[in-house]
């Protein structure tokens, strides 16, 4: 029971980045976990621009860890719906509480993040800030590009090839670049790579 | 009697029919984005199967016999995943 109590927090505590915001009344888990940072998501889309939920947050840097948790406000500031591609503004909110350095604390976190994809091609770009009052303003940025080799009919398994570059301060591996797969097949998406400093990473999100 | 009841089962079956709406889509180029289209259409009562197409960017609604849906619904159900609508079309 243990065994399977841990195997599923781990699997929770990934976080995949992306899709803030889905489809009216849709529900998005998603996990993030590359070795010194892990990010879980849990969120509930009102509209199709507007999603609330909880987001925690975990960084890991000389063996001390940081944690964050948020009740979150995710709204999609704008769409572009074309023939052959969509883009999307997305801004993010959250109020919450820190555990840095063994003192709990208020915290807060915003941030915006764009995309631009097609079936082919996708490239986006995410800054976020934590801020706990006395003791930290970090940000974390990340930015990704990938491509599709082939399209696949709606029903079918499709693959990317991406990569992703991380500046994360409050995490041992400051500046990452990670090559990467992503697979998604109907509602669930997952994500594994390396980094080029040997940090492995996996994510995973289901759309419901 | 029985000449009756056949014949009525005869007009109501040269009466009976099934629409099929095609629904062009602009933004749709992510599959595991589009499945909301699929959950909210798939969950009324009145359709009978869907279909999206991401090569033509078009959605196939088929409707179960003698039922039909509005244009505003087609659309309300499109924007609420997401998307917008170019042109919807029924045969």
């Amino acid at each position: 029971m243990l065994k399977f109590l841990t195997i599923l927090s781990i699997i929770l505590s990934f976080q995949v980045s992306a899709h803030p915001v889905i489809y009216k009344d849709g529900w998005v888990i998603s996990s993030f976990n590359m070795d010194n940072m892990n990010d879980q998501q849990l969120m509930y889309s009102f509209t199709s621009r507007l999603a609330t939920g909880f987001n925690s947050y975990r960084f890991s840097k000389d063996g001390k860890d940081t944690d964050l948790v948020f009740a979150k406000l995710n709204y999609l500031a704008w769409r572009y719906n074309g023939e052959k591609s969509q883009a999307n503004l997305y801004l993010h909110s959250g109020l919450g509480l820190s555990d840095h350095q063994s003192k709990s604390q208020g915290a807060l976190m915003y941030g915006a993040e764009v995309d631009w994809e097609t079936r082919e091609l996708f490239v986006g770009f995410k800054h976020w800030q934590y801020y706990a009052p006395h003791q930290f303003d970090m940000p974390v940025s990340m930015a990704r590009v990938g491509f599709s080799p082939f399209t696949v009919p709606f029903d079918s398994l499709q693959t990317w090839f991406m990569v992703q570059a991380m500046y994360a301060p409050l995490a041992d591996e400051t500046v990452s670049l990670t090559p990467m797969l992503r697979f998604f097949y109907k509602n669930v998406l997952w994500e594994m790579g390396a980094s080029v400093k040997g940090g492995w990473m996996l994510n995973l999100m289901v759309h419901y | 009697m029985k000449k009756i009841l056949v014949a009525l089962l005869m007009v109501s079956s040269l009466t009976s029919w099934a629409e099929s709406i095609k629904v062009e889509v602009n933004g749709m180029v992510c599959s595991m984005c589009a499945q909301g289209i699929e959950k909210k259409f798939k969950k009324m009562d009145v359709v009978k199967s869907i279909k999206v197409d991401l090569d033509t960017k078009v959605v196939h609604i088929e409707l179960l016999e003698n039922q039909t849906l509005d244009d505003e619904v087609v659309r309300k159900n499109i924007v609420d995943s997401g998307y917008n609508v170019a042109k919807i079309t029924r045969e």
